[in-house]
């Protein structure tokens, strides 16, 4: 493959990807109102542009770069479960068949992080102050919501700056993908992954999703794990905890910095969770089988 | 007597160390009432004022044991306000960041847990120094659950799905997609 076009598919992806992981959940700094509304059409227009594959490609070539800089937890019992919580809520929703997978990384810090195309990561500061499965749901739910509306990819293309490179970085990338025998890696994947370090260099996760989203995959979120069997208050006692803890305890500020406060989210919450799901909420919790797998007290 | 008593000492540690990070002041946001269990058809043990303080005890679910006027109960979550958990830690560095990201006009309690762009976690330095690690994609990757298996785990802890609709954002029930 021409180098220069390496170099381009690199430097386009490299632009595109910046904001591209959603994390969980706690805040932007700029006024919303109106920028959600103008989000939300930029989305409209621009995440067609993106196939489903190449979301996914995008999404390996971020988590190649994310887990460059943080380890996964080596408890691979807690990992498989945690992903059968994430696969089972998964399943529920309009796109069952992504290739969803699940991690918890080995950081005390709090915080939750879902990478187009159905990678969502958990960080195991976050599930240790977790108490039941239906709150593992709840988070799990949140950011596959981030997923399943494509969040990031709205992200990247609602600002000017990468909505161009973006664009261009789109054709290469379909391109590619109509070229690539099965189990290329050396062609998109690895462009890919060139991309996903330099917006991890670059402080994408320090990049907040506009606050309406976060307030939208709360929504989304709850529904999901209520479609589960769980109760679906889960999130609801997630962000509680959230609001409670403290930034000495939490390791990082991270989430706080990224996410609207915990209160807001809660305040939001309520206005939007149906009354129909007060019924579930007697649902199971399953504390003690989260108790077991994640080793939690 | 003696006995029971250390038992009993050892047992309120061990519940007081559980809760420990559950201890925190909150206020009621309305009027409210204090259950005797959490559920919606529990027996009222008292009323409790708008903008009482109450001390949380644990949470489950839609519900938060609480403690309030020297009795003990289950509260709705949604009727409890946290007060910011940043403002003790913060201190002032935040406030010159909430004015520069335009948050002047808002109370500052509201704001400052969002205004911590300026503290950088451990993970924010991690970054900087990344370098891109396949081989732990390939073990991520390894570790997914296919849908029978999902299916399966389900089963085994007595989930059962149901069709709820997403609501929209005026708060309606739509069509389930």
């Amino acid at each position: 493959m021409n180098r220069a076009v390496v170099r381009a598919v690199v430097f386009a992806f490299g632009l595109a990807a910046l904001p591209a992981a959603a994390q969980l959940d706690v805040g932007r700094i700029f006024d919303l109102g109106k920028k959600a509304v103008e989000v939300g059409q930029k989305m409209q227009e621009a995440t067609k542009e993106y196939t489903v594959e190449e979301e996914i490609a995008l999404g390996e070539g971020i988590s190649a770069g994310f887990l460059g800089a943080v380890r996964l937890h080596p408890d691979e019992r807690m990992q498989r479960y945690v992903n059968r919580v994430g696969r089972w809520l998964a399943s529920q929703t309009e796109k069952p068949d992504l290739p969803w997978t699940f991690g918890v990384i080995d950081t005390e810090t709090i915080n939750a992080f879902a990478m187009p195309g159905g990678t969502v990561i958990v960080s195991h500061g976050l599930v240790k102050r977790l108490t039941s499965e239906s709150e593992l749901a709840g988070v799990l739910a949140h950011e596959i919501a981030h997923v399943l509306r494509r969040h990031q990819i709205a992200a990247i293309q609602s600002d000017a700056g990468w909505s161009a490179a973006a664009t261009g970085a789109t054709a290469i990338a379909a391109d590619q993908i109509a070229r690539r025998g099965g189990g290329d890696v050396m062609g998109l994947k690895t462009a890919a992954a060139e991309a996903g370090i330099k917006l991890v260099k670059d402080g994408l996760f320090l990049r907040p999703l506009d606050r309406g989203l976060e307030y939208e995959a709360d929504r989304i979120g709850v529904v999901i794990a209520a479609r589960g069997g769980y109760d679906p208050y889960g999130l609801v006692a997630v962000l509680t905890m959230l609001a409670q803890v403290k930034p000495e305890e939490s390791g990082s500020s991270i989430t706080f910095s990224t996410h609207p406060s915990p209160t807001d989210r809660l305040g939001e919450l309520e206005k939007f969770v149906p009354v129909a799901l007060e019924q579930y909420a007697r649902h199971p919790q399953l504390e003690a089988r989260f108790r077991q797998s994640t080793g939690t007290r | 007597m003696k006995s029971i008593l250390v038992v009993l000492a050892a047992v309120l540690a061990l519940s007081l160390a559980n809760d420990a990070r559950a201890q925190e002041q909150a206020f009621a946001n309305r009027a409210s009432e204090l259950k005797d269990r959490p559920a919606y058809d529990a027996r009222t043990l008292a009323p409790v004022a708008a903008e009482s303080p109450v001390k949380v005890i644990s949470r489950q679910g839609a519900w938060t044991q609480v403690e309030v006027g020297g009795r003990r109960g289950w509260m709705r979550v949604f009727h409890l306000r946290f007060p910011s958990t940043v403002e003790s830690g913060g201190g002032n560095a935040l406030s010159g960041l909430t004015s520069v990201f335009g948050f002047g006009q808002r109370k500052q309690a509201e704001t400052s847990k969002v205004a911590t762009l300026g503290i950088r976690g451990l993970t924010a330095e991690d970054f900087q120094s990344a370098s891109p690690d396949p081989a732990a994609l390939r073990k991520l990757q390894s570790w997914r659950s296919d849908k029978a298996s999902a299916e399966r785990f389900a089963r085994e802890g007595k989930l059962a799905p149901v069709p709820v609709a997403y609501a929209d954002a005026s708060g309606a029930q739509g069509e389930r997609k």
